[in-house]
């Protein structure tokens, strides 16, 4: 090939380029437009509760809307918190920690154990057991809270810790996550090998499946947690004392108080600042736990 | 597959005996329950005239219209945003990718509750002075989502800020998963991003977005704490959606034998609307493939190559 036309080549691509590059720059300032307008929108009401828990009430209903006040008001709000109903807010959080962590470990531990159990082995009434566990991802779990609620009473089990973690480690979608998660992540032989190795079903479950199978013990652990933590319809069923609820209860009932709490002004710093605190942990957790998540819900979306 | 007899039962026990308490047996107890009403402390067998009574509960089936109406109006103008954020996001104009997927997926770590009372507060003209700028278009006053007729609108948003994200997120791991090959056999057809995004992606998103938006009308059908929370902030009517009727009969009335009656039909309501969702959209799949096909092939003149590598990954979605 000789020099010249090699040459020519490139400014004929040079100039295919360029008239394509305009088109191409509109169409990139539009899509980053529409995804900088659409990142504010998902961004504004917590860059608000960012502003708004630094404010007093007087503050926040005279200073401008986004701003910073001149005035941190901030550990004011924070002592506030921190004293008001004898530090009732950091009881709430413990609770919280309690009911996410408790039914996300003995969710996911329950859940793994069906699901291989699904996977794994033949037995008489499986593919009914399968069917009713992919039947039940259709009913609602807030539909059944009223029953489970009668369920719990008749347990004796209304205003416990237990009460309330129970009906949360049961996880049909758990179930069919892990079932289908050991299918393809764990081969037969690895079975056969333990087995030919002396190990138990048990001995084979704890020792070679579970380590296998972490990536998805994660994801089912972090799933169950963040729906717990995120519950609410379930606590409010079956807790009628102050001292047993997760934030998401006492932060809605702070807001029913809200100018009736009889403490001479109204509740707005505390209910900000609390639920700042509440959400804000899992905000810093979430860019290094997002993939972790996506995998398990991206089934959910694919999933029957 | 191992055959043994008595382990795979014992690895099942936890999950059954939980399952049974806390899912089964609630659900054939507040069947029962519906059977009887309660007098004075005695429980008396009525038959079906609980359910009777429901069938012609206005309040609840007005309840029921109201999710419906919301249901219909919300996911869909979530999962078309959802598509379209995802689509972008699929494509090549859009820079730090990364960064705007864990943006628009924040807020599903958000407890609804707390979005609620956050959008709550927005929601008010003397907290939120921004609403005065929507003056003009409604007759000198500031927009009021907290509005009796605005209301569902308000809490409209605030689902839509909360699982946006959410079935983005979804739609993008399905994209992510299409075989490579398939994009540069459009490309070799001469399709452009449009037409790629158009004939090959969406086809292939179909059972997700079938899939999404089965959960979200379940989950519309279900509406409670956005309510429930904007309730103490505005007023709302103890009958606004079907679960806080059944909340409120059974815990400001004490009437748990008629919210019994209440929680079955809504279960049963739910299963029958995402039932015959799903087979309204199977049958008509099969009918629309083929018209894609047809008209992908003379539109775009997309080759034989594209379109067997379309039905194939149909098959593996």
């Amino acid at each position: 090939m000789s020099l010249r036309s090699n040459s020519f080549t490139t400014t004929n691509l040079q100039r295919q380029n360029h008239s394509k590059s305009k088109k191409e720059r509109i169409s990139t300032s539009f899509s980053m437009i529409l995804m900088i307008v659409m990142a504010a929108y998902f961004l504004f009401p917590l860059y608000w509760l960012l502003v708004a828990m630094t404010k007093s009430t007087n503050q926040l209903f005279n200073t401008s809307m986004l701003a910073f006040p001149e005035h941190l008001n901030l550990m004011a709000n924070l002592n506030w918190l921190n004293s008001y109903q004898d530090g009732m807010f950091w009881r709430w959080v413990l609770n919280s920690v309690i009911y996410a962590v408790g039914a996300g470990l003995l969710g996911t531990l329950v859940s793994s154990m069906a699901g291989y159990s699904l996977a794994k082995y033949v037995f008489k009434g499986k593919n009914f057991l399968t069917v009713s566990v992919l039947g039940s991802l259709m009913i609602p779990g807030a539909a059944l809270a009223i029953p489970v609620f009668l369920m719990i009473k008749s347990l004796g089990l209304i205003n416990t810790y237990a009460g309330v973690l129970l009906p949360m480690i049961v996880n049909p979608f758990g179930v069919y996550f892990m079932m289908v998660f050991i299918k393809e992540s764990m081969p037969n032989e690895l079975i056969d090998s333990g087995r030919v190795d002396g190990a138990s079903d048990y001995g084979i479950f704890f020792r070679i499946a579970l380590p296998i199978i972490r990536p998805g013990l994660v994801t089912l652990f972090l799933i169950t947690f963040i729906g717990s933590w995120n519950n609410f319809f379930l606590p409010l069923v079956l807790l009628n004392k102050t001292s047993l609820y997760p934030l998401t209860v006492g932060l809605q009932i702070w807001t029913a108080n809200l100018n009736a709490a009889g403490t001479g002004q109204p509740l707005y710093p505390l209910i900000l600042i609390g639920s700042f605190l509440s959400i804000l942990p899992m905000l810093i957790m979430f860019p290094i736990l997002r993939k972790h998540i996506v995998s398990g819900i991206a089934m959910g979306g694919v999933k029957s | 597959m191992v055959k043994i007899r008595r382990v795979p039962y014992i690895f099942l026990t936890p999950f059954l005996i939980l399952f049974a308490l806390f899912f089964v047996f609630p659900f054939v107890y507040s069947l029962i329950l519906s059977l009887f009403v309660n007098i004075q402390g005695e429980y008396k067998f009525v038959g079906l005239t609980n359910y009777l009574t429901a069938w012609e509960d206005k309040s609840f089936w007005y309840a029921i219209y109201r999710v419906a109406y919301y249901g219909v109006v919300q996911v869909t103008i979530m999962l078309v945003l959802a598509l379209v954020l995802a689509l972008f996001l699929d494509s090549r104009y859009v820079k730090n990718k990364a960064l705007f997927r864990v943006i628009y997926f924040l807020p599903y770590a958000v407890p609804g509750v707390i979005a609620a009372i956050m959008w709550g507060f927005l929601y008010s003209p003397d907290l939120n002075p921004i609403l005065n700028i929507f003056a003009s278009f409604t007759g000198g006053k500031p927009l009021n989502l907290l509005d009796s007729g605005t209301v569902l609108y308000g809490i409209m948003n605030m689902a839509t800020w909360a699982w946006t994200g959410y079935n983005m997120t979804i739609y993008f791991a399905s994209l992510t998963s299409i075989p490579i090959e398939l994009y540069d056999a459009a490309k070799i057809d001469g399709c452009n991003e449009f037409q790629t995004a158009w004939h090959i992606k969406l086809p292939l998103l179909k059972q997700v977005i079938v899939m999404t938006t089965v959960l979200s009308i379940i989950g519309s059908l279900q509406l409670f704490n956005e309510p429930y929370v904007l309730s103490s902030l505005t007023s709302i009517p103890a009958t606004f959606t079907p679960n806080m009727d059944i909340y409120n009969m059974a815990f400001a009335y004490g009437n748990f034998t008629y919210s019994a009656t209440l929680s079955i039909t809504l279960v049963l309501i739910t299963f029958i609307a995402s039932l015959l969702f799903m087979y309204a959209t199977s049958e008509r799949t099969t009918a629309k493939k083929k018209k894609i096909r047809n008209t992908a092939k003379s539109h775009t003149g997309l080759s034989a190559s594209t379109m067997s590598y379309t039905g194939e990954g149909e098959k593996t979605l």
